[in-house]
Order: C-alpha cells, then structure tokens, then sequence
C-alpha cells in the first residue's frame, strides 16, 4: 500500500469541505433563532388554535335540604360521552367495547356519528349522565374522538316522599316543577369557562387558565320536616290504599310561621326516575286542585255570625225536623237533631244550622270572610300552578246560595288554602303567608278576625274530636285537639254526584296553644266509608300521634285525664 | 493542527498501554460529543415518546427501554470493532458491496422484508428490524475509501477512474429508491461525491458531475408524485396545514413554542398525537420545544464538533500516509454531518420531509449501532494514526 506515496487532499478541498461543516449549522443556528424567537409569536398562535379550546366548567346546582339540613335534592357528578365526528376513528374491537359499555348497538354508533360527520358536525353526544366510573372504562379504551363531560345529575335522596314539593328538573337540570321550578334562579349554577391544552385525541392535557370561575348554585333550606314528611306520606298512602281512594292530599303548617312542614299527595313518583313524569302523578295536587270545601268552612260561617254580636257559642238554633226548605231547594242533616247550639251545629256537622245562621246575616259577611281568611286568593307560597279556587260574588243573593255557602258548596279551595284558613283559627285571627322556606322567626301576620271569637270557634273545633263528634277517630292521645269534618259530593258532568266523594278534615293541635295545622283530602274513596271522620280524621290522628311528639310538644292531657275522659265518653 | 492538544494528547499517550487503543489516547473531543449526543438522544427519546408509547402499547417507557437496549448492543459492538484494524476493512471492502446488494435485495424478500409506512426499509430479525439503509451506507463508505486508495491516480487523472464506483453506487442508489428511500440516496451519493473530490477529482470533471447529478435527483423529485407533494408541502406547508403541510407545521409549531429555554423537559404538547414521529424523524422538533433554542445550539454544536473532530482525524491519517483510514474517516465525518444537518433542516422546514434518522438521537436500533460502529471506527483510526505518530517521532521525523 505504501509503495506509492500518497499525495493527502489539498488544503482547498478540504477547506472548502470545512467551509460547508461550518457555514451550514451557522445557517441551521439563524433558523433556529428565527422559528424559536422571531416567528414565535405566529407558531404559538398556529398551536394554540389547534390544541387550546375554551371548554365550560359546570357549576353544580344548590342543594335543597329540609329544615334540619337533610337533603332532598342534591347534584351528583356524571360523565356524558360525546364524540368528535371528525376524529372519530376505532378498532373493531374498540368498537364493540364502545358498544358494550355504553349500551349502543355497534352500527347505531357508527351511523350517529357518521352522519353527524357527513354535516361537519364536530360535537355529538353519544350517552349522557352516566356513572363516573363506567366513563372511566370508556375512556380507557383510548378511541381518538371520544371524550367525556362532566356534568351534575340531579338526585333526590328521598325520593317520592317530598317529590310534589321539591319538583324535579330536566336533562339540561334545569327545574320545570316545584321548587326546582320556583327558585330556579336562585338554586341553577352558573358555568364557568376554562382554556385548556388538549391532546390531539380531544383529551385535556393542561389547564392553562380559569377564564370565568363556575359560580355553583345557592343551596336552599325548605321548611319542610323530613320526619313530618314520612311520617304523613306513609299515613296518607295507607288510608289512601285502604279506602280504595283515587287520590289524596296532606299538608301540615307551623302556626307560628306559616311554614309547611309536611306536604305530601298521592299518587306520587319517584323523581329519580323519568319514567314516571306524568301529569296525574307529579301534580301537586296540595296547592293545585281545587274543591268544594263543604263543612269544613262551616266555623267560618260561625265566626260570621259571632261577628254580628247577635250569635254567642250558646246560642241555640232549631233545626228541627232536620231538613229545610229553601226555595225549590231542600237543606238536609243526616238526622234530626233537634234545638242545638252553635257548638253542637259544628260538633254534629248540622247543614239546617249552618243554613238558618247564614240566612239570619248579611250575606256579604259570609262572603267576606271567606275572602278575609284567604279563599279565591293566592297563598303567597309562590309555588308553581297553584290555584286560587273560585270565590262567588254574585250581584243579587238568592237565599239558596247563601245557604249553600255556609256549608261549603259554591265556593272552590285548595287543601293548602284550606289549611291557611285554619291557621288563621289557629293563631288567634292572623292571617299569614304560606312559606316553603325556612323562616327564622315567628311571622306575625295581619289580623283578620278578633281573637276571641276564633278562642270560642277553636273551643266547638275541640268537641268536633272529643265524644259524641263526627271526627272521633281524630283524636290524639295525651292532647287536646281541634279539627272539623268534611264530605263533598263532587260535581259530575250531570251535577253532584251520588258516588263520589271528597272527604277532608281540617286539624289543629294542641287545640289549646295550636302548633300545627293539618289539612288531608281524599278523594274518591271507593271503600266502605266515605265520611271525611272516617276517611280522613284518622290520619290527622296518627300523623299528629308521631308529629307532636317529634316536635317536642308537651302533652296537655295527662295520662290519667285522658283515661278518665275516655271512660265518661265511652259512658256517654 | 492545534499543537498545543497534539502534544497534549502524545504526552497523554505515552502514560497509557501500547497494547491497543483505550479512552485515555482518544480524541476527548469526538468521544464527548458523540456520547453527549446519546445521552440527549435517549432522554428525548423517552419523552416525546411516552405518550404514544402508553396509548400504543400501555408502557409508557417501552421505546426508553428498547433504545437502551440498543445502546448497550452498540457500545458492545464497538468495543470489538475498535480493535479491528482498519487495514481488515480495507481488504474487506468488495465483499461489503455484496453484503449491501444482499441486504438491500432481502428487504424485498417476502417473509424477511417489513413495509412501515408504504416504504419497505427493514428486514425482520426476530423482535428487531434491521434497517437496511444504515449498514449500506457504512459499508459503501468503507468500499469507496478502498476504491479511491486503489485507483487514486485513475480517480485525478480520468473521468472513468472515478465513474466506475458511481456505476456500483447507482445499482444501490436504485434499490434504496425502490424502498423507496429517498433520503438515504442523497446522502449517499452527496458522501460519495465529497470522498471523490477530495480524492483529488478535476474540478471541471467534478463540477459536470455535480450538473448531472442535480439534474438526476430533480427529475426523481418530479417523476414521483408523492416527492412532488412533499417538496410542494415544504415550499408552503401554510398552504395547507391540516393535510400535507400538517407534520412539518406541527414540527414548526413545536420550535415556536420552546422559545428560548423550552418549555421543559416532558413539557411538550406536539408530542401528544400533533406531530407523527415525534421519537423518531421528528425527535428534534421535540427537543427543540422542550430544551428551547439552547438545546438546539447545543445539539448543533456538538454534531458540528463531532464532524470537525472525524474530518481532523482523517486528515491526520492522510497526512500519515494513511490514505484508506483518511478517505474512511472523511466519508464517515460527512455522512454523519449530511444526515444530521438534513434531518435538522427539515425539521426546520427548510428541506422538504424525508425520512431520515437523526444519527446518536432518534429511536432505531439500526441506526444507534451504526452510530456506534462509526465512532468505533474513528476512535481506531486516530489510535493507529496516534501510535504511527509516535514511531515517527521516535525516529525523529517531522509530519507537520
């Protein structure tokens, strides 16, 4: 190899070779300036569009809880799958494991998102509201396209128990009956925006910056009782079952506040299934259904008369032979009961009584105070869809009108209504609004009828309970009570019926320093009894049983008295 | 040709053994790039490629691991190749061709071939590949070196001394382009053509070929539609980023956002699915957002020293009467540069995209055991140039 001696390259050539070694990283060097720092700007902005998006942050909705911090409705996080037409693209196995986990028969998926990529769509749901956990195993499939939302599901722990109060709200959660519906504004959250960094699979990767922060909805505190709830949903759901009613009604108010305490109908449904909204089912049938009151505005029409100063509680009325003429009409008790007093007409429920103290007064006393206690007029609860009833004023009285009146016919009341009317016995003539929510203290009220004639009216209410009453089975041992009766015959398409009924009974307890209010309505009932003492008292009794005690209410009977009482009625 | 390291290095020399080349006689300089140029290659190839590596395969380290495993094979490998003496691959060098030809024909055996891509580069060995490209182009290096040793005069004085090796280099130049493997081509015939001009080719003859050779690659460019839309996607990828321009926008992307510093290390966003070969072709991209301009000077620099130290050390040889060992180590210096430049280059966008490898960083086994075997080869080179030079010297001559 060395024979020859070898000439090496020429300084030229391997300069020039030098030159370029040198020169090109020099050029590569300028280039790395210009992309790093001058065109930085433009390539950052050419990178944020393709990989940073505003995406929303949900903002929960308040909670709803009862007066004691229960909850009645609260938001749980779900995940809804959606997809990105454009980027969708998946194994077969991807595919089926899609389908699976998700419930979507394989070629339902390939259509939707199909024919959303066709419209250039670039967002298409594929499942919403799903558990957390089962979006996890989706998105660990890893499809390019598929990405997850979290959003808040509603959920109402107790279910159909306070479903009518409470309401529920749609899939975009907002509230569309109840008091989801009413404090909409107040209970919805408001989304916040945030700029994140996304994979090229749609996945976030970064959160660069909260631009709007998610303002969660207030919670609320109802006034309700979740104890109360139970406790009445169950009592009313029996007598309901057990007189073969076609529906039925219950609320309890706090004298004090107005507040409700309990509200509760059936039938009812379960919020947390959709499955059940119906019309006939989530009614709140408490605050939107309205009746014929019948007896049960008869201490109203007592109240009326005490107000002329011509009636005293013992008074006495003739209501021999126990029916009465009144034009063409014929007013009837069920018996006969001879001369009684105004204590007795409401004890025994007498319609000739009530008629003839109706037709000795004004008859725009009677109208009066009707409107005075809150009939034909809205109960300040601000609840959806509550009706006013109806509340006749007629130019000219005919005298069967004003007898009708005075027995609860002519006139059309909620439950709720019914219940404030009573309130107004029970709290010494204040009128006062009716309050779904939580009131720190008491609420006064406005006056509307003098103390003292409600002290004497509350008084014939206690009897109507005690022995020889119509609502005997009312009665709630260790307390004095107050309530009255009512039996309606509904109105048909040919009149009054003679097979349906509405069957009422208004409470109040203790009768003596009144709590508690409580209104039941059952309509309908197809069993043996129809009589609202039958129907309806009992559930004023056992509800009150449990409520009072709950309440922490001391009893006013002692157990001694209450056993002597007993025994001198059973005698009697 | 800086007397201050050349005496250096001879007095570092004399303290070591004589029996054969340790890290103590080598050139520090080309040794410390190139293996600081691993370790930046295997810390960048484990983060741009943990994502794809976690969604593809579940293990988010799985390209790491088998890199490492490829770095150990060639270390491995490049201990035994350092003490081959360069006279072994000098007698060896016809037999190399028809171990190039083979290799490249095997790529297109079915059963042994692999297509990734719709380009057929590989041959299968087990759970490896073996890319074909990267050993032909070290042992056509190799061949050259021996050819223009052996006909240097016919190489300066005819213009057939010198076609005769392009005629062989043109056989292998048409099988990487039936891959195809554009980007191996070019290099190897741009290191063909500077091995032949410093051989001493007349510059007249060497600047007709050039013509023809430009001449050559452009109607190759313009007779295949997809290098055609390629080169179209280079000149304006803006033009349409989201289709044909999208891998070099996101590659540009990705400079833009690692500003000066970078945005730190596993800080990358257009690792995550934007840009496709972010492990491999496009590694650079990667680092480039990660590590900022400063990663990428360095990473230049270092290439940059790297080829300065090969083009040194066989220039030391040629000087040396070492002519083989001069021609290897100046083709090898230039290889590596060409391929690290353009690969650098059309990270940049300012060489249309081809699918080279940057050479010590990308993900590839075929490639970082080439790599290894190249530094070998020049660490032997300067050893046996080194231990002439202290013969000479013992006899008292002067080379410089």
């Amino acid at each position: 190899m060395k024979e020859q001696v070898h000439k090496p390259a020429s300084r030229f050539r391997v300069g020039t070779i030098l030159l370029v070694v040198f020169t090109v990283p020099v050029a590569l060097g300028v280039r790395a300036f210009d992309l790093h720092v001058s065109d930085r700007d433009f390539l950052q902005e050419q990178g944020n569009a393709r990989a940073m998006r505003t995406i929303p942050v949900v903002a929960h909705r308040g909670m709803i809880v009862d007066r004691h911090g229960e909850p009645l409705a609260v938001s749980t996080p779900v995940d809804s799958i959606w997809a990105q037409p454009q980027e969708f693209s998946v194994t077969p196995q991807q595919l089926a494991g899609l389908s699976k986990l998700l419930d979507i028969p394989k070629h339902k998926v390939s259509q939707l998102i199909n024919e959303k990529k066709q419209q250039n769509k670039e967002f298409v749901y594929l499942k919403r509201r799903i558990n957390p956990a089962l979006a996890q195993k989706v998105m660990e499939l890893g499809i390019p396209g598929i990405a997850s939302l979290r959003e808040y599901r509603r959920y109402y722990p107790t279910g159909e128990v306070s479903a009518h109060v409470v309401g529920f709200t749609n899939v975009d959660d907002i509230g569309q009956e109840g008091i989801e519906l009413a404090r909409e504004q107040w209970l919805k959250g408001t989304d916040g925006s945030q700029l994140v960094m996304r994979d090229r699979l749609g996945r976030v990767v970064k959160h660069i910056d909260l631009i709007k922060s998610p303002k969660p909805g207030n919670d609320l505190v109802l006034s309700l009782d979740r104890r109360l709830q139970y406790l009445t949903y169950r009592e009313l759901k029996r007598a309901v079952f057990q007189h073969k009613a076609k529906s039925g009604s219950a609320v309890i108010l706090d004298v004090q506040t107005g507040e409700v305490l309990a509200m509760v109908n059936q039938p009812s449904f379960n919020p947390n299934n959709r499955h059940q909204f119906k019309g006939y089912r989530y009614r709140n049938r408490v605050v939107t259904d309205t009746f014929e009151p019948g007896s049960t505005v008869k201490p109203f029409t007592i109240v009326a008369a005490l107000e002329t100063g011509r009636f005293k509680p013992h008074t006495v009325i003739d209501t021999t032979p126990g029916f009465m003429k009144v034009g063409t009409n014929v007013v009837r008790d069920i018996r006969n009961y001879g001369r009684i007093d105004l204590s007795s007409i409401i004890q025994k429920s007498s319609n000739v009584g009530a008629s003839k103290i109706a037709l000795a007064i004004d008859p725009k006393k009677l109208f009066d105070i009707h409107e005075r206690i809150g009939f034909g007029d809205l109960t300040q609860s601000h609840f959806p869809g509550e009706a006013t009833g109806a509340l006749h004023h007629p130019r000219i009285w005919r005298d069967i009108e004003r007898a009708t009146l005075s027995y609860g016919y002519g006139l059309s009341v909620t439950t709720l209504q019914l219940a404030r009317a009573y309130l107004v016995l029970a709290s010494d003539g204040y009128i006062k609004p009716v309050s779904f929510e939580l009131q720190t203290s008491t609420v006064k009220g406005e006056q509307v009828i003098p103390a003292k004639y409600t002290h004497q009216v509350r008084k014939m209410l206690q009897a109507v309970v005690e022995d020889g009453g119509t609502a005997t089975k009312a009665q709630v041992p260790g307390y004095r009570v107050a309530g009255k009766t009512g039996t309606v015959k509904k109105v048909g398409p040919n009149g009054y019926t003679d097979d349906k009924y509405v069957s009422t009974f208004v409470g109040i307890a203790p009768a003596d320093n009144p709590r508690l209010v409580m209104a039941i309505t059952i309509h309908e009932p197809r069993g043996e009894h129809y009589y609202g003492g039958e129907v309806a008292a009992p559930v004023f009794g056992a509800v009150m049983a449990g409520a009072l005690r709950l309440l922490d209410i001391p009893p006013d009977v002692l157990p001694a008295n209450t056993l002597n009482l007993a025994h001198v009625g059973g005698q009697q | 040709m800086s007397p201050v390291i050349t005496s250096y290095m001879h007095n570092a020399f004399k303290q070591t053994a004589r029996s054969g080349p340790s890290v103590m006689t080598a050139d520090y300089w080309l040794l410390g790039s190139s293996l600081a140029l691993l370790i930046i290659g295997l810390i960048m190839v484990g983060s741009a490629s943990v994502s794809i590596a976690e969604s593809k395969l579940g293990e988010p380290f799985y390209f790491l691991w088998r890199q490492l495993l490829f770095t150990g094979i060639g270390l491995l490998t490049a201990f035994i190749v350092i003490r081959i003496p360069m006279t072994f691959w000098q007698e060896i060098g016809p037999a190399l061709v028809i171990i190039s030809l083979l290799l490249l024909v095997m790529v297109f055996v079915p059963g042994l071939g692999k297509e990734v891509n719709g380009s057929t580069r590989w041959i299968v060995m087990g759970s490896f590949n073996l890319q074909a490209s990267e050993f032909v182009k070290l042992f056509m290096v190799l061949y050259l070196a021996g050819y223009l040793v052996r006909h240097n005069e016919a190489v300066r004085q005819s213009a057939g001394g010198f076609l005769r090796p392009l005629a062989l280099l043109m056989v292998v130049m048409l099988l990487l382009l039936l891959e195809p493997d554009f980007g191996a081509a070019a290099v190897l015939i741009c290191t063909a053509m500077a091995m032949i001009w410093l051989a001493g080719v007349r510059i007249s003859q060497f600047l007709l070929l050039i013509i023809v050779v430009s001449i050559a690659l452009a109607l190759l460019v313009y007779s295949s539609e997809y290098r055609m839309q390629r080169l179209t996607a280079f000149l304006n990828p803006w033009a349409d980023p989201f289709n044909s321009g999208f891998q070099l926008t996101q590659a540009l992307i990705a400079f833009g956002r690692g500003e000066w510093l970078g945005v730190g290390l596993g800080g990358s966003v257009q690792k995550l699915f934007y840009l496709p070969e972010a492990h491999t072709d496009f590694l650079f991209a990667v680092m480039a957002e990660e590590l900022g301009l400063l990663g990428v000077l360095l990473v230049i620099g270092l290439f940059t020293i790297l080829i300065y130290r090969a083009i040194k050390i066989g220039r030391n040889a040629e000087n040396r009467e070492r002519p083989f060992s001069g021609y290897v180590a100046y083709g090898l210096g230039i290889w590596i540069g060409l391929q690290a430049f353009i690969n650098i280059g059309v990270n940049m966008g300012v060489l249309p995209t081809k699918g080279l490898t940057l050479p010590f960083m990308s993900y590839g086994g075929s490639s970082i055991l080439v790599m290894c075997i190249v530094i070998a080869m020049l660490v032997r080179i300067d050893y046996e140039t080194r231990k002439e030079d202290r013969v000479v010297q013992r006899k008292g001559d002067k080379v410089w």
